[in-house]
């Protein structure tokens, strides 16, 4: 009859979701869902291992050893690590609320035109936005955060935008129809929803902001870039070598940490 | 079409001693941008603890009329009472927490866990922790679903019938005596939705909402509604018990509506428990001396498993097919089918017969037991 084949069906369905929980113990579990996460640090490491190998076989003068000097490095390090975090800071800052803005209901019109500006931005080589800030406001690194900021904004802001466009209408309308509020509404269904898609537009931000905040060194504020302008100025390879093995590593890295930020997030929200 | 609008105007029923609880006068929505009401003048009482089914091809303003009551949509014109109080112009957010609202999808929220999910309404009500966890389970028990297994799941974790009991018990969490329903069961597969009709008439029998639930599907508008308003493009063509509609519709509308399958639709309407139903004997030493009556052997725990005797027919032949005395003739005739009998034993909840319905009787007319309507 028909009430025992259904019964049959859930209960089928519930002892499957039970005993693949019970299967996988949970290190095990995430280690078999998020394995794929461990490859890119050890290329990282492997790539640094051997840039440091090379390095120490040869044999360096006076002004190489000052350059790659750990103090030299570490201070140039931190500078681009300052520039990029104060960057995606602002634009964390003024991309998510202006996009939740643009995602109501009243201002939904002015979405082509801030988004085609947001474009625009992102559009523009940012190391001509840099030199002409520079020239027009000052040299300095208040100057290159906020063409750092101006170029990474539209990732930010667009998926933003998309993230809040992509929560299912069912769910608000669920929402709305036990008599929560359009602002609660949004605060506790439509942006915890659109985390995900927000935290991966911060993802392609922050990346975009570690390769250009090398072009900051030009208008004198620091930053790895520093490093690769006194190697060419030296003329010297083995300086270059180092620099840009450590640029790439720091965007590697960075990307990675975010991905791995994305990952919990996603896992979070379901 | 005029003369057939008289008919269809609601006359709140005060014979029952029931007070309407759900009151539309006049209602009207017209969308910004269209000329068309998709709802016009609309007349509408529902009585207290009745479940009025809405139902109407795609577009008629099932949804519209539903979300008029919550006031998710603002009727152009007209009234809306809730229990006699004008709820047109109150505050629609407080009003809404008063209401129950289930939708098709389950429309659960992904990032809450289930017992966060059925706790939705209570919390803003500002009732305490304690008491929204206590409310929680005490729901999941309701619609069957094992508290401790089910509060700390996620939605995703559930299946599409069991979303949709969430569902149904996150829309009772603050016991609204008001509930509205947006085809709840419309997007389950058809063995799981029968379950879930059976269980929730069952739900209903102990917390006696009032219900406006929409659906686009007859069988579901007869098996659950106590009453059933059938609305054409933006009105309604009549309003009235399954009974009514299937047997004496209102207009052309209507039967078209109800179609050529009103006869065997109407079995679902008759219940089993409700019928005169020929004995059926279960003893072994009655078998000789009583011919006219079926005779069945039965197992260990009194359960009917095949004839011994069956007056005027070959008992060994016919295979023994049982139904419970909770479901209807449409479930009989069912079950008859299925097993090529022309004959079924009704059999009670410990599944012991209680008597024998016959093939024969469909056409012969069904008899109802004394007392009942
Ligand atoms: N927000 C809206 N704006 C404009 N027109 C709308 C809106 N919502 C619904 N309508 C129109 O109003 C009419 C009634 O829609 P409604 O959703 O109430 O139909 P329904 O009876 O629920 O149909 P279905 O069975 O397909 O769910 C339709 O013609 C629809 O196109
Ligand atoms: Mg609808």
């Amino acid at each position: 009859m028909s009430t025992a084949t259904s019964e049959t069906v859930d209960t089928q369905a519930e002892a499957a979701v039970e005993e693949e929980e019970k299967k996988q113990g949970t290190f095990a579990r995430l280690w078999f869902q998020h394995y794929d996460l461990v490859i890119l640090p050890m290329i990282v490491i492997l790539l640094l291992l051997f840039l440091f190998l090379y390095v120490g076989t040869r044999d360096l003068d006076t002004i190489e050893v000052r350059v790659l000097a750990f103090d030299n490095v570490q201070g140039l390090l931190a500078q681009h690590l300052y520039l990029v975090l104060i960057s995606t800071i602002l634009v964390l800052v003024i991309a998510v609320p202006v996009g939740i803005l643009l995602s109501r209901r009243s201002a939904r019109r002015l979405q082509g035109p801030v988004l085609a500006i947001g474009g625009f931005g992102q559009a523009l080589p940012p190391f001509g936005v840099l030199l002409l800030m520079a020239f027009a406001f000052s040299f300095g690194p208040t100057t290159a955060i906020v063409g750092l900021t101006l170029a990474a904004l539209l990732p930010v802001l667009r998926n933003t935008v998309i993230g809040l466009q992509q929560v299912d209408q069912s769910l608000i309308e669920a929402a709305r129809g036990m008599g929560m509020t359009s602002r609660a509404t949004l605060f506790r269904v439509e942006v915890p929803l659109a985390v995900p898609v927000i935290v991966a537009g911060l993802r392609v931000a922050l990346v975009l902001n570690v390769g250009t905040a090398t072009l900051a060194s030009y208008i004198g504020a620091g930053g790895l870039g520093e490093l690769v302008q006194q190697a060419l100025r030296l003329n010297r390879i083995n300086v270059l070598l180092v620099a840009g093995g450590i640029i790439a590593a720091l965007a590697l890295l960075i990307d990675w940490l975010a991905g791995v930020a994305e990952r919990i997030v996603v896992t979070r929200s379901g | 079409m005029s003369d057939t609008a008289d008919q269809t105007v609601v006359v709140p029923e005060s014979g029952a001693g029931r007070s309407d609880m759900i009151v539309l006068e006049g209602v009207e929505k017209i969308y910004p941008g269209s000329t068309q009401p998709a709802v016009s003048q609309l007349d509408l009482a529902i009585a207290q603890g009745d479940i009025v089914m809405l139902i109407g091809p795609s577009g008629c303003g099932k949804t519209t009329t539903l979300k008029m009551i919550n006031r998710l949509i603002e009727p152009t014109a007209g009234r809306i009472l809730l229990d006699g109080k004008d709820v047109t112009h109150v505050n629609g957010d407080q009003l809404r927490r008063q209401i129950g609202y289930v939708i098709q999808q389950g429309g659960l929220f992904p990032h809450f866990s289930i017992a966060d999910n059925i706790g939705v309404v209570p919390k803003m009500l500002g009732w305490d922790k304690q008491r929204i966890k206590e409310r929680a389970d005490e729901l999941l028990h309701l619609v069957g679903l094992e508290p401790s297994t089910f509060r700390d799941r996620y939605p995703r974790q559930l299946s599409g019938g069991q979303q949709q009991r969430i569902g149904v018990a996150r829309a009772l969490a603050a016991d609204p005596p008001v509930m509205l329903m947006d085809e709840p069961f419309g997007a389950i597969d058809p063995i799981t939705r029968d379950r879930l009709q059976d269980e929730f008439l069952e739900i209903q029998r102990t917390v006696g909402k009032t219900i406006a639930f929409v659906t686009h599907d007859l069988q579901e508008a007869v098996k659950l509604g106590d009453k059933i308003a059938v609305f054409a493009t933006g009105r309604l063509e009549q309003y009235a018990d399954p009974d009514t509609i299937l047997t004496r519709p209102a207009n052309d509308f209507v039967s078209d509506f109800v179609g050529g399958g009103a006869a065997v639709r109407r079995l679902s309407l008759v219940e089993l428990a409700h019928l005169e139903l020929h004995p059926i004997e279960t003893d072994e030493k009655a078998a000789d001396s009583r011919n006219g009556v079926a005779v069945a052997e039965v197992d260990g725990s009194g359960k009917p498993v095949s004839w011994r005797h069956l007056p005027g027919a070959d008992a060994a032949g016919t295979p023994l097919v049982t139904v419970p005395i909770s479901g209807s003739v449409y479930d009989a005739v069912d079950v008859m089918l299925d097993g090529s009998a022309s004959l079924v034993a009704v059999v009670d909840d410990e599944g012991r017969a209680q008597g024998v319905l016959h093939w024969n009787d469909l056409v012969g007319g069904l008899r109802t037991r004394k007392g009942d309507a």
